[in-house]
């Protein structure tokens, strides 16, 4: 196992590990933590990972929303002299630059803007590795970097420069790849998108949930809440095909001859990975067997805007109302709790899903305190929980309770 | 774009409607090729969820003649590439699908099938 250093951004915090392990599993690669519990806190930036291959950690990086950069580790410390002193341990991995590479060192600092003297007196204290290599601020060989990391005193009025150097803890390493999957948060933007709706799913969420999906080439996923097709378009671009449905065929169609979820799909080059469009509802589907689908993938309707609906009607006909021939026919609707919706998924998705398939959908809740037990009564024997990735949206309508929309991944059990 | 493999895994679900209802009879289908990317991975993955004799029938009726009346033992390359083309190159645009045993017409519309059901057809 070798150190890596991974810089995170301070989003999303609650998917990061479901993310980095996701990953992992669809390459197969192991990946551990430190146990000390400042190396597992995924609401700060850095985190030190291990991993077998440096291999693994580019693999990461090219596919993690939430990674913005990974070193090799030389070292961490509570203050320079840790640093210095964990940093002579790794003198194996960085002596061989030391004779006649050229280089860039990096000073810099997280919450915190550190005096460009102060940077230099850093870069100083480094000599000791004997670099001798040509500076190079632009293309060099290897760029080394360190890093303060402050806590965040936003929302205080202090000096410029106060509290220099009373740093949390602090890193060094070697840059091995910038991440480059955030990039996609900008290319799946809704705003830029040709087709879209009032409740698609923001990119970046839809990016790390298609992470959560092991969306990969040769997978078969399903969308049985399609509407617009956000959760369509990430997972296909990572070469899975889909199969969307929805209760209301509107939606996928939008006004144009070509349906607006393949002219959406057209423009991020994944059409032919729409593998078909249906409307039915899928509490009466039509499927012919289960085990069909590597994942479930699904940002269920809810909400005062756009409420589920399946089958049936609210009230029976009158009998005038029946003889009243109303063509083309459109079958009635009835509001459908989110309650049982979230519940029906999981069954469904028992019989959906082949052995070791996963569930990854975002369900919102309204308590104030999220609590796990929400989840707990939607168990059944066959599925289980891996992960809840909370997404908080702040207050959210008139009311001031607190809705909380979660990702939450489920896995079908190998042994029924 | 109804894909054939598509077809092959959606049967009648109107409510009673539980033998020979599959597979759905192709009516009025307008036909469309269009080339996607062949996944060997994803065929053979595949394989064991195909109704062998619906698939070919139906690729029949349509005018595709590629894929053997029996399912081969040995998956050469020749094969896989047929049955790929036959599961994934093949849209239907436009027409319906009618249960063989009830009737009820599933209309398809730019490639969508409405599989809805009226409300005296759910159980």
């Amino acid at each position: 196992m070798h150190s890596y250093l991974f810089q995170f951004a301070q989003v999303h915090h609650e998917f990061r590990l479901p993310e980095l392990s996701s990953i992992a599993e669809l390459h197969g690669f192991p990946l551990s933590l430190l146990p000390q519990p400042e190396h597992r806190d995924p609401t700060r930036p850095f985190m030190i990972i291990g991993l077998e291959d440096e291999e693994h950690a580019r693999i990461l990086a090219r596919r993690c929303i939430l990674i913005k950069s990974v070193f090799v580790f030389y070292g961490q410390g509570f203050n320079y002299d840790e640093l210095h002193a964990a940093n002579q341990t790794h003198q194996g991995e960085w002596s061989r630059f030391a004779h006649d590479t050229s280089f860039r060192f990096l000073v810099t600092a997280y919450n915190h803007k550190i005096p460009q003297t102060r940077q230099r007196e850093v870069i100083e204290s480094f000599s000791y590795m004997g670099f001798l290599g040509k500076i190079d601020l632009k293309n060099p060989d290897i760029i080394l970097t360190c890093f303060e990391e402050y806590d965040d005193c936003r929302g205080t009025t202090r000096e410029r420069h106060e509290g220099d150097g009373h740093f949390r803890q602090v890193f060094f390493g070697r840059l091995l790849e910038e991440g480059s999957a955030r990039l996609l948060i900008a290319k799946f933007d809704v705003k830029k998108r040709n087709y879209y709706g009032n409740t698609s799913m923001e990119s970046e969420i839809s990016l790390l949930m298609a992470n959560q999906t092991l969306a990969a080439p040769g997978k078969l996923l399903y969308d049985p809440f399609m509407g617009t097709g956000s959760m369509a378009y990430p997972t296909a671009h990572f070469g899975a095909m889909v199969f969307g449905s929805d209760i209301d065929g509107r939606q996928m169609r939008g006004k144009e001859k070509i349906p607006g979820v393949i002219r959406a799909a057209t423009q991020y080059g994944v059409a032919s990975r729409i593998l078909g469009l249906s409307t039915f509802d899928v509490t009466r589907n039509p499927w012919r067997c289960g085990e069909l689908f590597d994942a479930i993938v699904t940002d269920p309707p809810y909400g005062v805007r756009a409420g589920a609906k399946r089958l049936g009607r609210k009230k029976e006909l009158t009998p005038t109302q029946r003889d009243l021939d109303d063509q083309p026919y459109i079958p009635p609707t009835r509001p459908y709790e989110l309650s049982h919706l979230a519940a029906d998924l999981v069954i469904l998705a028992r019989y959906l899903l082949k052995p070791g398939g996963r569930l990854v959908f975002f369900l919102p809740t309204v308590t104030e305190e999220y609590e796990e037990v929400d989840v707990s009564t939607m168990i059944c024997e066959g599925m289980d929980v891996i992960a809840n990735s909370l997404q908080d949206f702040g207050s959210w309508g008139r009311r001031a309770s607190r809705h909380f929309p979660f990702c939450t991944l489920w896995r079908i059990n190998f042994f029924e | 774009m109804v894909r054939l493999i598509t077809h092959n895994l959606l049967a009648c679900h109107v409510k009673g409607c539980t033998s020979n209802n599959f597979p759905l009879e192709f009516k009025d289908a307008k036909l469309e090729l269009r080339e996607a990317e062949y996944n060997s991975e994803f065929i053979r993955g595949f394989l064991p969820k195909i109704e062998w004799k619906a698939l070919v029938d139906t690729a029949r009726q349509l005018g595709d003649t590629s894929l053997p009346l029996e399912q081969p033992e040995m998956l050469d390359d020749e094969f896989l590439k047929n049955l790929h083309h036959v599961l994934l190159e093949i849209h239907i645009e436009e027409g319906s699908m009618i249960c063989p045993n009830c009737k009820h017409d599933y209309p398809i519309s730019n490639g969508i099938p409405n599989m809805l059901l009226a409300e005296h057809e759910i159980g």
